[in-house]
Order: C-alpha cells, then structure tokens, then sequence
C-alpha cells in the first residue's frame, strides 16, 4: 500500500512541478515567439516608442543560423535596441512547422524564416495571405541589385515576398588527380558530347564514373540542364513544358549517360556525400553551395578538387545554370514586420553581410554588388588554387529563370518518375509525354504542345 | 454487494476528459475537414467531393496497392520470425536477458541514424550487396528497382519491428504449461511439430493481438518510405500513410489528406474485424 | 540426448546469434561513428574500428544543440508523461475491466478506434488548439496529448481482467472504500502490467518526434528526436555529431529496459492470455 502511495504522491508533485515549468518556460520564451499569440505583452510595446527594445525571432537551418548571428551583431551597432533569436531546425522540418503553423492561421510562427527558392510559389499559393507583401514595406528600390531569375523567384506578380539570400550558380566540381591519371584536360571540355568522350577515357582507363545520380528519386542533373537550355518543367504562363524538345534534349543527354554505364546511382543525399568521399566519381554536377559538403567531408582530398562550368548542349552555348538557393520570407502573422523588415533587408542587401556568409559559411551570395569583393577573385587552396568563386559569380548574370509555380513539388514528383522510367529503359520523349499528361490531370494545367 | 452507479465513471474521468479534448476533438475536426476543398487557409464544403476523387486518382490506387503487398507479405512473415525466434529464446537457458534487449533495440532506434545506416547499407555498393557478392551471389539494386524497393522496405520494418513482437510471444508463452511440450515429446513429436501443434494454438490470442497491431502500423506507414525511398521509384513504394502526408504538407491539400486518412481508418477497421473472425477471437 | 534435438540446439543457437548479430550491427556501426570525423561513415570498405573522436564529436555536439539541456526534457517529459499516462490508463482499464455500466462497450470501441487514425491527420487542429491556450513551446504540450494512451487503456485492462473478483468482493463487505481498494489491493497486485504499460509508454514519447517538432519553437525547449533531427541541414552535415547524439539517445533507453525488462515478460503476458 505505501509504495502506491507514494506513486501516487510522486504523480501529484511531478503535475505540480510541470505545470511550474510550463509556466516557467512560457514567461522566459514569450519576448522569443514573437509571432505567436503568446507575445501579447511585447506586441503592445512595439507600439509604442520606435525605440523600445524588440526581439525578432528566426527559423533557419544549420551554417544559415552562424550567418544570421553574425548579421545581427553588425545591424546592432546602428540599431542597438533590435535583437534576435534564431532557432537552428532541420531543413525539411522548417518546413513541417512553417505548414502546419499557417494552416493554424499564422500560430507559433516567427518574424523571420528562411525558404528555399522552388518552394516560395507553392507557400504564395497556397497560404495567399500567410506572408508579408515586400514590396509594400519598400523592397522594390533594391530590386535591381539581384540577378533576374532569383527576382521572378522571389517574388509573384510583380510583388515580392521574399528577399533573396544564397544561389547555387552550378558547376562540375572534379577531381583532378582522376582527370590526370586518365589523361584528360578539363579545360578542353567544352559540349556534353566533350564530356561524354572524356567520361569514357575516365571509366576506361580508371573504372570510375563520371557523375552520381539518385536516379530514381531526384532529377537534379536533368533540372541543371533544362535550366542551362532555358527551359523548365512548366513555361513562364505556366504551361506544362515537358514536352519541348529541349526538355526531351536534356532527358536524351541523362539517358546517354545512363546507357554507357557512366553514372553511378546514388542513394538520396548520403549517397551522394558517399560518393564524394570514396572517389568513386569523377565530378558532381551541383550548386556552389555543394563547396562546403565537400571541404567538410572529404578533408583528405585537398587540393585534389577543380571546378568547371557545366558543359554547353553545342559549341558556344550557354553553360550557367543556378540548382538550389534560398530567400528569407516574413509571416504575415509576425507582430514585429516592420523591424524584421528592415533587418532582412540590411541583411540581403549589404555587401559586408553577404561576404561574410560567404567567407566564413561559403552561401554563395545573390547580391550582385557583393562581387566587387577580392574575395571572388582570391585562389581557393582546397581546390588547387583554383579562383572557383570568380568562375561562379561570373556565372551569375547568365543564369536563365526556372518556372517552379506552386504545383513545383507534383511536377518534380512527375518528373522524377519520368526519369525513373527512362533509367528503366523507357524512351524520354515517350516517358516525358506521358509524365505530362498525369501531371496535366494532376494540376489542370495545359500542356504544351511542338 | 453492488457498488455506486457512479464509481466507474469517476475512474474513468480522467481518461475521458483528456481523451475528449486532445484526442476526440481533433479527430472530428479533421474529419469535419475530409468534406472541405481549398488551399491552406481558405477552406471551403464540398460534400463527398474528397471521396469522389479518390475513385479516380490513380495515385491513391497504387498506394493502396503498394500498402497492401507490404502488409500481406511483411505482416506474416515478420510474425512468423518472431514466434520462431521467440521459441528459440524461450528454450534458452543461459543469456536470455542478451537476447531479449538485443532483439528488441531496434524497435527503439533513432529515426534519424536510421535512415543514414539503412540507406549506406543498401546503396548499390553498399555493405548488403558487398556481402551478397562475397558468398557469391548477385548485387541487389535495393532503393531503385520497383520490386526490390518494396523488398528492401519489408527487411527494413522486420528488422525493426521482429524483436517488439517476440517480446509479446516471449511473455505468451510463459503461460504454456510445461506439460504439453513434456507429452508431446513422450509421443515423439519433435521440436517443429511442438511449435505448430501446441506452440502457435496456444498463443492464439496473443497472435491475433500483434496481427492487428502490425496491421495498424502497416497501413499508417510513413516512417520507411519517407526515409529510405521517399515513395520511389515511380511510386512503387508510396504507401497511403506516404501519400497522406505529401498531399497535405507537400501539396497543401489539407482536405484530401483528411479524406486519405479516414480511408486509412476504415480500411484498419475492417481488417481487424475480419482478423478477429478468422481467427475466432471473442470480447 | 537424441541426436536429433543436439541438432536443433546447434541451429537455433546459431539462429540466434545471428538474429542478435543483425540486430546490433547497426547501433554497432553508428556508435563507431560516433568516434570518428564526419565524413568516415562513407569510407569504404566500412570504418568499423572505433576512432578516437568521440569527445571531439561530444564536445562538438553539445555547441551546436546543448545535449544536457535537451537530455534533460527528454528525461523530464518522458517520465512525466510515463507517470502520469500510466495512472490515467491504470484508473480506466480498471473500470473497463472490473464493473459493468452503460456505455461501457461504446466508450471502450471509441478508444480502440482512435488508434487507427493517421497521426499527420490531426497534427494542424491539435497544434491549432495548443496555440489558442498559448501551450506551445511548454511542458505542457508535449506532455499532454495522449496521456489517455489506447493501447495502455487495453493492456491494462486485459490484465484487470485477469484478477480474481473475489479479492475485491471480499474487500468490499469489509468495508474497504473504492478508491482505497484501487489503491491498496488493486495496484499492488499489478506491478508487472505497471511495468510492461510503462515500457511501451516510454518508448513511445522518448521517440515522438513529429509532436514535439511543431509544438517547441526554441532549442531550449527541444527534445533529442528533434535537436538530433536539426542537426540535418541541407549540405552541411556533421555525421559525427549526429551519431554521437543517437548513440547517447539510445543510452537511456535501454537503461530502462534492463530496469523493467523482467516484470514487462510477465506483464504482458497476464494480459494477452486472457481472452
């Protein structure tokens, strides 16, 4: 009887102390959630005095967080009374919290939080007044210092919604001892057909592949090279593109690859990262940002790394393409818009910020004037000396725009299995064709017809 | 002696009250939800629209498909492991405790390593297919080729889930009398024949109990195709739970997720009934 | 000894071994990871020798999400939920098992049913409802939802079940109150269910993670599922800190298995053979 007793005993203390704590933590956390409901207090003093002290929250993933603190260190010497607290959460778990919190009608969520670019017109869409109107707020006079496709990413209908942060401008990251034992020069690789020829000599004469693909889960390679060719999985009315020949282009060049036996397949992002580090190929077709991974994990191999540009489709044509990068974007829930605002707009437009992303966090910066900066012309030792930064930033204004809209996640979906099936032997005008049609009922959209 | 009519409500008040609000409430609210269309904040009714599409959504089918051949060839084949290897431990006389906790970590295992050791292990080149190719036997494209990815989902779940049941037979069959096994030896019957004559009529009930249980974690499937395969490739491994969750955080379509779930919830419903009578269970 | 059952000895044995053999390879392997830099995981032929790092990762670790801190709400939470969901459950199966009243089957079929609903399912208005209380980011949220645990409600009262009548009948002509018979006479002769309900129960919110990702909003509310899983970023992961944080995670878990493991055999076993 006395040890039920004391279960029971132990119970109630245990309540008791919960319910303290709950409160205890509430009472130390309510200046930080700023955007939820439970701010009440601090929301009724940013009403008054401009200078009152605010606390701005943020939602960013790993070496993001780094950047966001040091920012704020340098905004506080102008604005002392602004101070932020940035929560480090997993990518794609940003994005279940950022969900489920505009489908509560904005609860819990912070002033600031950081979206990748192909899932800020799927957001627009669906939660049409779940985030701040930019241009209202004044973002449009800044306009001018982004590169165009990371402007139509930002923002719908001439308005924008986010502002713009890190590009992945791409590029064939290398690895030149692998290059020199079978011979080839990569300077001398200019088309795809080049690099097909090179691929070859490579697996000949060291047995490694040329690029890893996660062949039947993600079709990054194959989005590189629509990009590269101007086109994408929807054109800019929102047509359903997949079956334009240059999508069907750079399908075939996937499938060319996939036939000679030349790309390893690739189990989602660890296998990737796994290839990296094995040498078991002998480039990986990525944004810049793919740099850090590669110093990060593979720290045996420096200087072995080089950087070139993604091979042209025909001699003299277009090598800049752009794979991942993200923007900033403020719920419209937040109770601080106003200083959010204009933190984030310091932060995405002042050269000094993005460099030291750059520097120190290697988030390639999509702020034009950044480049100005020695830093882009310096010689990077883990790649051979190499000057990668001044390859990628000269990239930059080429970069045609990608068409994402809000059905990007069904026509990725669509498309992966496209490739799927061509990897599987389907021809790709046939297995696009059909892609098309279940993505055309899927969405209601049109496809477009050649 | 008869108690108070109200006794058994006020040991059961607790649990109503807290089931009430944070279990009932949400549940019919998302239920109200499998009738309404729209976007994100912008919900409309529309009736039994949600359930028409369903006929026709190819997707959904194949979901239901794919939710069904792991079911019926990982739900029996996990079970009937368990109970052998329960029966194995059970005769054991020295390091049961071992056993016991060895079997049963992988049902506690991080989600997060588990993805990253499950998906080097069974990439082409991985430790599987190294060990395949040693004893001579042929690399297994495991995660890429539709059939094999759904086997490969099937070895991942029994590899975490064998050990959870064993448990529950381990503690069954504490209850089987000595004496049965004891008879059954003097008549000549061998270990195999003791494990099908007395061993699984004995644990009836205690099978029926994990089938359902399996069941209902089969058809919420979500957590091994979202890490090993993502539903891939060309969703032969999409299982509802899988598609439950991309139409309503991926897709935004907070309504259809809903109606997915209640298919979901009565399809659990009734195959446990139909359990439950094949297996002549009573209460 | 029959030649025939030396045999099945030797196989079963062997069977064994090797079960447990798979079984552990994969805590094996993540905790030699855990002693290794980063990018050792993708080695090849596997790095399965244990390194010298893992203070380094440790120490790394707790700079990026603070494990004592985050050690600590996992622990508090989860004892607290153990405790608690246990009483709740303990209290219900009782009555389902013990007296007869109206309803009783009806209410008994809703619990069982809600088990079958799809977690993502009611995510949003569970979230919805925590944020009107202004419960988010508190003990409170994670602790409270499924406290009234079906599957504890079940066991418990399968092995209520179980327990003679006349015990109680008995206790009853003497006078003895109900709550005091629940109390003294009941619960003690229950200790092994306790203790299966509480290792199932233990499991379960020491590994929720989908919860407790949306219901916390900063790092000092974080439980381990959710730190491990922020270590996840997009192209900059430290595998050595991840594994480091699972092989810690997995620490306690199986202290309380050891602790518990004998009285959970019998535990469920009262309950699953009844009926």
């Amino acid at each position: 009887m006395s040890k039920s007793w004391k279960l029971f005993v132990w119970l109630l203390a245990a309540v008791l102390v919960l319910s303290a704590c709950g409160g205890g933590g509430k009472s130390s956390s309510s200046g930080a959630s700023g955007g939820s409901s439970s701010s009440s207090s601090s929301s009724s003093s940013s009403s008054g005095d401009a200078q009152d002290p605010v606390e701005l929250t943020a939602w960013a993933w790993n070496v993001n967080v780094g950047a966001l603190n040091e920012a704020i260190a340098m905004y506080q010497k102008d604005h002392p009374h602004v101070s932020l607290k940035v929560e480090d959460i997993g990518r794609l778990d940003v994005y279940d919290k950022l969900s489920t919190g505009l489908a509560a009608g904005g609860a819990g969520l912070p002033d600031i939080v950081l979206v990748e670019d192909d899932r800020i017109h799927g957001y627009l869409d669906a939660f049409p007044n779940g985030f701040a109107n930019l241009s209202e707020l004044g973002f449009d006079q800044y306009a001018d210092l982004f590169p165009d496709f990371k402007k139509n990413l930002t923002s719908l209908d001439g308005v924008f919604y986010a502002m713009p942060f890190d590009s992945g401008p791409t590029g064939m990251f290398y690895r030149r001892d692998i290059f020199e034992q079978a011979g080839v020069n990569p300077d001398s690789i200019e088309t795809w057909d080049d690099f097909f020829n090179a691929a070859l000599e490579i697996k000949n004469k060291t047995g490694v592949y040329a690029f890893p693909a996660d062949k039947f889960k993600d079709d990054a390679n194959f989005r590189m090279m629509m990009n590269q060719l101007g086109v994408y999985y929807f054109d800019k009315d929102g047509n359903i593109d997949f079956k334009n020949p240059k999508v069907i282009q750079a399908m075939n060049n996937m499938k060319r690859f996939g036939d000679a036996d030349l790309v390893k397949d690739v189990n989602g992002w660890d296998g990737t990262v796994s290839a990296t580090v094995d040498g078991s190929v002998a480039t990986i077709p990525f944004g810049a940002w793919y740099y850090g991974t590669i110093i990060d994990q593979a720290k045996e191999t420096e200087g072995k790394w080089g950087v070139f540009l993604l091979p042209a489709f025909e001699k003299g044509g277009n090598r800049a393409a752009n794979l991942g990068g993200s923007s900033w974007m403020i719920p419209a829930s937040s109770k601080h818009k106003e200083e959010a605002y204009q933190f984030m707009a310091f932060f995405s437009t002042t050269p000094e910020v993005q460099i030291m992303a750059m520097e120190k966090y290697g988030l390639f910066p999509s702020l034009l004037t950044a480049y100005d900066s020695p830093l882009f012309t310096s010689e990077v030792s883990f790649f051979g000396g190499q000057k990668i930064w001044q390859l990628f930033s000269e990239e930059m204004p080429d970069i045609p725009t990608p068409y994402y809209t809000k059905d990007y996640a069904i026509a990725f979906d669509e498309a992966v299995k496209a490739q799927a099936d061509v990897f599987n032997g389907k021809d790709p005008a046939q297995a696009l064709a059909e892609a098309a049609e279940r993505l055309a009922s899927r969405t209601g959209r049109a496809v477009n017809e050649y | 002696m008869r108690t108070k009519a109200h006794v058994p409500y006020l040991f059961l008040m607790p649990a109503i009250v807290l089931f009430s609000v944070f279990t009932v409430y949400p549940i019919v609210y998302s239920f109200l939800l499998s009738f309404q269309t729209g976007a994100g904040g912008n919900m409309k009714y529309a009736g039994l629209a949600n359930y028409r599409r369903l006929l026709e959504d190819s997707i959904f089918w194949k979901s239901l498909s794919n939710t069904f051949i792991i079911l019926a060839v990982q739900v029996p084949v996990m079970l009937f492991l368990a109970l052998v290897l329960a029966s194995m431990l059970h005769s054991l006389v020295r390091g049961r405790a071992f056993f016991r906790i060895s079997f049963f970590m992988p049902a506690v295992t991080a989600l997060v390593s588990y993805s990253i050791i499950f998906s080097l292990m069974l990439a082409g080149d991985g430790l599987v297919n190294q060990l395949l190719e040693a004893v001579g036997l042929k690399a297994v494209p495991w995660l890429s080729h539709p059939v094999w990815a759904k086997a490969a989902i099937i070895l991942a779940l029994t590899w975490r889930w064998t050990g959870y049941n064993m448990m529950i037979y381990l503690a069954g069959m504490q209850n089987i009398p000595d004496s049965l096994y004891e008879a059954a030896s003097i008549d000549g019957a061998g270990k195999i024949r003791q494990f099908f004559t007395i061993t699984i009529p004995q644990l009836r009930p205690i099978i029926l109990l994990t089938a359902i249980l399996s069941t209902i974690g089969t058809l919420q499937l979500f957590d091994e195709p979202y890490t090993l395969t993502r539903g891939g490739p060309s969703d032969a491994t999409l299982t509802i739970g899988m598609y439950l969750y991309q139409t309503g955080f991926r897709y935004f379509d907070f309504g259809y997720a809903s109606t997915l779930a209640y298919v979901i919830v009565v399809l659990i419903a009734v195959l446990s009934f139909v359990q439950f009578r094949i297996t002549g269970g009573k209460d | 000894m029959s030649p025939k059952s030396a045999m099945y000895r030797l196989v079963s044995r062997l069977i064994l071994v090797a079960g447990a053999f798979v079984s552990l390879f994969p805590f094996y392997w993540t905790a030699v990871a855990a002693t290794n830099p980063s990018g050792k995981v993708f080695a090849k032929p596997p790095q399965l020798v244990p390194g010298s790092m893992f203070l380094e990762n440790l120490f790394n670790l707790n700079a990026s999400i603070g494990i004592f801190r985050v050690l600590f709400n996992s622990t508090f939470v989860t004892c607290v939920y153990t405790l608690f969901s246990l009483t709740v459950c303990t209290m219900a199966g009782y009555a389902f098992a013990k007296f007869r009243f109206p309803g009783r089957n009806a209410l008994f079929s809703v619990f069982l049913v809600s088990l079958m609903v799809p977690y993502h399912a009611t995510l949003i208005p569970l979230f919805k409802m925590m944020a009107s209380w202004e419960w988010i980011n508190t003990y409170l949220a994670l602790i409270f939802p499924n406290v009234a645990y079906p599957f504890a409600i079940f066991l418990m009262r399968q092995n209520l079940l179980a327990m003679p009548d006349a015990v109680m009948e008995a206790a009853r002509i003497d006078g003895v109150g109900e709550w005091r018979l629940f109390v003294s006479i009941v619960l003690p002769s229950m200790r092994p269910a306790l203790a299966a309900a509480a290792i199932y129960l233990f499991v379960y919110q020491w590994n929720n993670f989908l919860w407790p990702l949306v219901a916390t909003s900063t790092k000092e509310m974080y439980t381990l599922p959710v730190a491990l899983s922020s270590l996840i970023g997009l192209s900059r992961i430290d595998y050595g800190q991840v594994m480091t944080g699972v092989t810690i995670a997995t620490g306690p878990i199986v202290a309380f298995f050891l602790i518990l493991q004998r009285q959970f055999i019998s535990g469920i076993l009262g309950g699953a053979i009844k009926e």
